[in-house]
């Protein structure tokens, strides 16, 4: 992907993702929240009134940074600012997608800013943001 | 009117650091199989070096990990109780790999409440800067709480 092949208005995914329950107690296990939590255990997510055990926050980021990776690449992503809205549950499909929102050039940089979010199967929005990415130019290659 | 805030101003400017944390290559494909990164730099280490990277790449917001490590003193805010993850920021300014020492250092952002349909909220900022073994800034962090009437 290059500088010059992207348009204000492009969109970017869109990606689909799911964190099972599995998923989520690997990644707690590597973070190292107390335990239980509201995360990996029922009970804890009732008593703070939730439906189900939730995806952190953390991991939710992570899942929405692969948009970019997959779209670009590994050094591509340079800022993204999460808003979470709602909790994410485990095990439906999460749904990222981006609208580029402008392109600029700063210093040797070339830049693609999106706005991006995930949403949910009924198209619930659990998660807003910004993404800056940086793209290699044609004319360096 | 912004509301008047009672908690612990004297918290700004004080780094709070921790570290160094090791960035393992175990620590790196676990962290890339609990959220499906696909990719063979995140994988395979001889992929990642014949990438031309050090060693096996860590996903770029990796380091959010290692931010709750930080012990972060309570700021004494006198207002609500119920505390929820609100928001959260990674600004990448350089590639983490396997068999770096990364440390954290950590302050008080800023302060600030907003009023809407729902009421008052008030959010606590917190960001941190992850440096590497070289001293080189790898990236910047900032996490907000938010705290309900």
């Amino acid at each position: 992907m290059f500088f010059e092949d992207v348009e204000l208005g492009d969109d970017i995914g869109p990606l689909e993702k799911v964190a099972s329950d599995q998923d989520v107690i690997d990644f707690c296990s590597l973070w190292g929240p107390p335990t239980p939590n509201r995360f990996t255990d029922p009970d804890e997510a009732a008593k703070s009134k939730l439906s189900g055990p939730i995806v952190p926050g953390i991991m939710t980021m992570a899942l929405m940074a692969q948009l970019f990776t997959e779209w670009a690449d590994q050094d591509s992503l340079k800022d993204l600012n999460l808003v979470f809205r709602q909790s994410v549950p485990h095990n439906k499909p999460l749904i990222i997608a981006a609208t580029v929102t402008d392109t600029r050039q700063e210093g040797v940089e070339n830049l693609i800013d999106c706005d991006v979010v995930m949403t949910g199967q009924e198209s619930e929005r659990y998660v807003i943001g910004t993404a800056t990415v940086s793209l290699p130019s044609r004319e360096n290659k | 009117m912004a509301m008047e805030l009672d908690y612990d101003r004297s918290l700004y400017g004080v780094e709070h650091k921790a570290g160094p944390f090791d960035v393992t290559k175990d620590m790196v494909t676990a962290f890339s199989k609990s959220i499906g990164q696909e990719g063979d730099i995140y994988n395979d280490e001889s992929a990642a070096l014949r990438a031309g990277y050090k060693g096996i790449v860590a996903p770029p917001t990796m380091c959010t990990l290692l931010v709750r490590h930080v012990k972060l003193p309570d700021i004494n805010l006198k207002f609500g109780k119920a505390r929820f993850h609100a928001g959260q920021r990674v600004q990448s300014r350089s590639n983490i790999t396997a068999g770096d020492s990364l440390t954290a250092s950590s302050h008080l952002k800023e302060v600030y409440s907003k009023t809407g349909r729902s009421g008052t909220m008030v959010f606590i900022v917190w960001e941190t800067t992850f440096a590497n073994q070289t001293g080189e800034v790898v990236a910047d962090v900032e996490e907000s709480f938010a705290v309900r009437e």
